[in-house]
C-alpha cells in the first residue's frame, strides 16, 4: 500500500494530530508483520488442507484395497467351502450309501424278468451329463475400479482422452 | 526498543531460515549420495513379495454327474510361541484330541527351533477335530477371568483344501490318488495330473498398503467328465467279489467297454484300496501293475485270442466259415506236438465248429496256413505287443515275439494262435477284438468323457485305431461267435439278449514252464450282436472251482451282462428291433 494511497483515504476534517496518529498505525512494522505472519499461515493452512485431503483419500484407498483382498479371500474360502460341501454330499449319496439305506428300505436290485419297456416318441435319453450350465465361469479380468488405482494424472489423461474420442 | 526486537525477530528468522535451508541441503545430499541407492534398493527389497496363488484341484465325475474325487478342507495346526501362555494346556488338548504324544508336543513347544515364532503341531486335520479344538479355546477364553486369556492362545488354525474320494475305493484302480504334495499318482490323477492341478500364479505384490492390489484368480484346475459308469463300476466290483468267492480265484477282473466308441463303462478289480487312505498303497499292492491290472497285467490270455486267429484268417482269404478241417487231436510244429485242450481229436469241423470247440489244432493249422509273416502282420495291426493309447497311467504294452528276435521259435507261430507264448492286457485284447465287433474298425479305449473349464464343457472326440479286418470279415466272424456259443449252450448267454464271444483258459507259465495245475480262465463277449453296445472283459486267476472258463468266466461273463442291460438301459432284442422298425 503506498503512501499516497495512505493519504489519499484520510479524511480532511480530521485534526492533524490524529492524521498523524492513523499515518503511524499503518504504517508500524508489526502491522506489517503481521500481514506476513498470516500470509505465511494462511499458506500453511492451504498446506495442510491439501495434506489432509490427501491422507483420507490414500487411507480410503488402502483401506479399500484390503477390503478387496479380504473379499477376495472370502471368496476363495468359500468355494472351498461348497466344494467341501459338495463332497460331503457326495459321500453320504455314495453308491455303498446309497445302496445300504435303500435295501434298508425295502428295496432290492430289479431282476431282468421284472422290467418292462416302453416305447416314448420322441424321448431321447441323455447319454451323459452336462456340467457346462451349472459351472460358474470364473473372473479372469481385473475388478478393482480405475479410481483405486488410477492417479490423478492418469484421470485427467483419461477424461482428456474420452473427451477426443466423442468429438 | 522497538527496533531491538525487530533485529532479534530478524536474526531468529534467518537463522531458523538458514537451519532449514540447511535440512533442505542435507536432504538432498543424502538422496543423492552413493549411500542413497543402497537404501532404495533395500526398500525395494520390502517394498514388493512374491505370492503364488494355487488353484482349486479340478473335480472328477462319473458320466451321470456323481462326483467321484473331490475337495474337502482340513486344517493345519500350529501355535504361535509369541502369544502362547500354557504350553501344558495347549499340549494336553492336542494330544488328547489327537492322539498325538504330550511329551513331544510340550518339548516342541517350550524348547522350539531357533528363530521360529510358529510351530505347526498337526497338519490334515479333519474339520470334527479341528472344530473341536476351536471350540474348547473359545470355552476356556470365555470362561478366563477378567484381563487375562485362556489356555489354549496361540494356538491357531489354518484351513486348506485336500483331496477327497467319497465313493472310497470304488474304482480306485481307474482314479489313481494325489499325495499330500499335490502330485497326482496312477489312474486318472497321473494322466491328467497338470490338467486337474491347473497353473499356480506367481506375482510380485507390493506391500504398501496405497496401492490396492487385487489377489490374481488363479483359475482351477479342470474339472474332468469320465465315461466310467458309478453305479455299473459298482455292479462290477460286486460281481467280481462274488465270484472271486466262488470260484476260489486269487484275482480277477471285469471290465465294460462301448465297442463302438472306446467308451470305459468300468473296470473292477481284486485288489481296491481307500484312496482317502492312500499311504496304504504299500499294503495292498506289491508292484505298480497291480493298481489297475486291465491296463498293466500282461498275461498269456488262452482261447480268447483265437478270435483274433480267425479274424486274419478269414480277412487273408486263408478260410471261410465253411471250410472244413479234420482234428486228429494233434499237431506237429517247430518240433514241438501241439494237443486239444482235451487231448481228443473231434473229427470233421468247419470254423465255427474250431470256435465253438475252442480247438488248438485247428488255430495252429490256420496259422501255419498264413504263414508266419501274414499271420504276424495281422497281429501288428490288432495291436499285440503295442500300447493302446488308453488313456491311463501305467500301461503296459505286452509282448508279441515275432520272427527275428531272438528268443521267438517256430512253435511260437502255432502256440500264438491259440493265445499262449504271448502276452497281452486285458485293455489290449478288447481294443483288438472291437475291431469284430465294429465293423472291422478298432476302437482306442478312454476313461475321459469330456472337460470342464471356466463353466464350458468340452467333450472329447472318441477316436480309432487301426482297421485289421475288413467289414465283411467282422460282420461274418461276429456271427461265427454268436453261433458258437449258442450250439455250445454257453454259460454266457443270457436270455433276450443275442451276445458273441468266446471263452479262453491259460496255462501259466513259471520259470519257463507251464503250471500243470492252475489256469488263468477268460471271457471276452459283446452284444447285442446286431448292434453292439457294450463289451465285456472277464479274467480270474487261478479258479480253484474249476480249471476251465467255460465254466469260471463265461457264467461271470452272464451276470454281468445281465446287470449291464439293465443299468445301461439296453432292451431285449425283440423289443429294440419293434422300436427300430417303428
Amino acid at each position: 500500500m503506498s503512501p499516497y494511497q495512505i493519504k489519499m483515504n484520510i479524511p480532511n476534517h480530521l485534526p492533524n494530530n490524529v492524521n498523524h496518529l492513523i499515518q503511524a498505525y499503518r504504517v508500524a512494522p508489526w502491522r506489517v508483520q503481521r500481514q506476513w505472519i498470516g500470509n505465511a499461515l494462511l499458506l500453511v493452512l492451504v498446506l495442510a488442507m491439501v495434506a489432509a485431503l490427501y491422507l483420507h483419500v490414500t487411507s480410503r484407498t488402502a483401506i479399500a484395497g484390503r477390503e478387496i483382498q479380504d473379499l477376495t479371500e472370502a471368496i476363495a474360502s468359500s468355494r472351498q467351502v461348497s466344494s467341501d460341501l459338495q463332497t460331503q454330499l457326495a459321500g453320504l449319496t455314495s453308491a455303498v450309501s446309497m445302496e445300504t439305506r435303500a435295501r434298508a428300505m425295502g428295496y432290492r436290485p430289479v431282476e431282468p424278468e421284472e422290467l418292462e419297456y416302453l416305447a416314448v416318441p420322441g424321448y431321447v435319453a441323455q447319454d451323459a451329463v452336462d456340467l457346462s450350465s451349472s459351472a460358474q465361469p470364473q473372473l479372469s479380468v481385473l475388478t478393482i475400479p480405475p479410481e483405486y488405482n488410477q492417479s490423478l494424472l492418469d484421470w485427467v489423461d483419461d477424461r482428456i482422452v474420452s473427451a477426443r474420442r466423442f468429438q | 526498543m522497538r527496533q531491538q526486537y525487530g533485529r532479534r525477530i530478524q536474526v531468529l528468522a534467518g537463522a531458523l531460515a538458514l537451519f532449514a535451508f540447511a535440512i533442505v541441503v542435507q536432504m538432498t545430499r543424502i538422496q543423492n549420495s552413493p549411500e542413497a541407492d543402497i537404501f532404495r534398493q533395500q526398500s525395494e527389497a520390502y517394498a514388493y513379495e512374491y505370492r503364488t496363488f494355487y488353484p482349486n484341484r479340478g473335480e472328477i465325475y462319473d458320466r451321470k454327474g456323481r462326483l467321484l474325487a473331490g475337495e474337502k478342507i482340513v486344517y493345519e495346526i500350529g501355535v504361535d510361541l509369541t502369544i502362547m501362555t500354557d504350553a501344558h494346556a495347549i499340549a494336553f488338548a492336542v494330544s488328547d484330541t489327537l492322539g498325538m504324544d504330550y511329551d513331544g508336543l510340550l518339548d516342541v513347544m517350550q524348547n522350539p527351533p531357533e528363530g521360529l515364532s510358529y510351530i505347526i503341531l498337526a497338519d490334515y486335520i479333519d474339520s470334527p477335530q479341528a472344530q473341536y479344538l476351536q471350540e474348547l479355546k473359545k470355552a476356556l477364553n470365555e470362561q478366563s477371568p477378567e484381563g487375562s486369556v485362556g489356555g489354549l492362545t496361540g494356538l491357531q488354525f489354518k484351513a486348506h483344501p485336500q483331496r477327497s474320494y467319497p465313493e472310497n475305493a470304488l474304482g480306485s484302480n481307474i482314479l489313481g490318488f494325489v499325495s499330500r504334495e499335490g502330485t497326482g499318482y496312477f489312474g486318472v490323477e497321473e494322466k491328467y495330473d497338470s490338467l486337474l492341478a491347473g497353473n499356480p500364479v506367481t506375482v510380485l505384490i507390493p506391500t504398501d498398503p496405497n496401492k490396492a492390489f487385487e489377489i490374481p484368480n488363479a483359475p482351477d484346475g479342470t474339472t474332468l467328465i469320465l465315461t466310467i459308469d458309478r453305479d455299473l463300476q459298482a455292479a462290477a466290483e460286486d460281481i467280481l467279489d462274488t465270484a472271486l468267492g466262488e470260484y476260489g480265484a486269487q484275482d480277477g477282473l471285469i471290465a465294460i467297454m462301448n465297442p463302438r466308441t472306446g467308451e470305459m463303462y468300468a473296470m473292477a478289480v481284486s485288489r481296491r484300496m481307500d484312496l482317502n487312505s492312500f499311504w496304504n498303497y504299500g499294503a495292498v499292492y506289491s508292484n505298480a501293475t497291480e493298481f489297475n491290472p486291465v491296463i498293466s497285467k500282461s498275461y498269456e490270455p488262452g482261447s480268447v485270442m483265437k478270435i483274433l486267429t480267425m479274424a486274419a484268417a478269414l480277412d487273408s482269404g486263408t478260410v471261410t466259415p465253411e471250410t472244413t478241417y479234420l482234428d486228429t487231436g494233434s499237431i506237429l510244429i517247430g518240433g514241438v506236438t501241439v494237443q486239444n485242450w482235451d487231448r481228443n481229436p473231434w473229427g470233421l469241423q468247419n470254423m465255427t465248429g474250431c470256435l465253438q470247440h475252442s480247438l488248438n489244432v485247428c488255430m495252429v493249422n490256420l496259422s501255419t496256413q498264413m504263414g508266419a509273416g501274414a499271420f504276424y502282420d495281422y497281429m501288428d495291426a490288432f495291436g499285440v505287443g503295442h500300447l493302446t493309447g488308453v488313456d491311463l497311467a501305467w500301461e503296459a504294452p505286452g509282448r508279441l515275439k515275432v520272427p527275428g528276435d531272438a528268443d521267438w521259435y517256430p512253435v511260437d507261430l502255432g502256440t500264438n494262435a491259440f493265445g499262449q507264448g504271448v502276452a497281452v492286457t486285458p485293455i489290449q485284447m478288447m481294443s483288438a477284438v472291437s475291431a469284430v465287433a465294429n465293423n472291422g474298425r478298432m476302437v482306442i479305449p478312454h476313461v475321459l468323457y469330456a472337460m470342464v473349464r471356466d463353466g464350458r464343457q468340452h467333450e472329447v472326440p472318441d477316436q480309432f485305431g487301426a482297421t485289421p479286418i475288413s467289414e465283411q470279415t467282422a460282420a461274418t466272424l461276429n456271427e461265427m461267435l454268436a453261433v458258437s456259443l449258442e450250439q455250445e449252450s454257453s454259460l454266457a448267454l443270457i436270455p433276450g439278449y443275442r451276445v458273441a464271444g468266446k471263452t479262453g483258459t491259460a496255462q501259466i507259465p513259471i520259470n519257463g514252464f507251464y503250471d500243470g495245475a492252475q489256469t488263468n480262465t477268460s471271457f471276452i463277449g459283446w452284444g447285442p450282436v446286431d448292434d453292439p453296445q457294450f463289451m465285456i472283459y472277464v479274467w480270474l486267476e487261478r479258479p480253484s472251482a474249476s480249471p476251465w472258463s467255460s465254466e469260471t468266466a463265461a457264467p461271470v461273463f452272464a451276470q454281468m451282462a445281465q446287470r449291464t442291460v439293465i443299468l445301461l438301459d439296453i432292451p431285449p432284442d425283440s423289443i429294440r428291433q419293434q422300436l427300430v422298425l417303428k
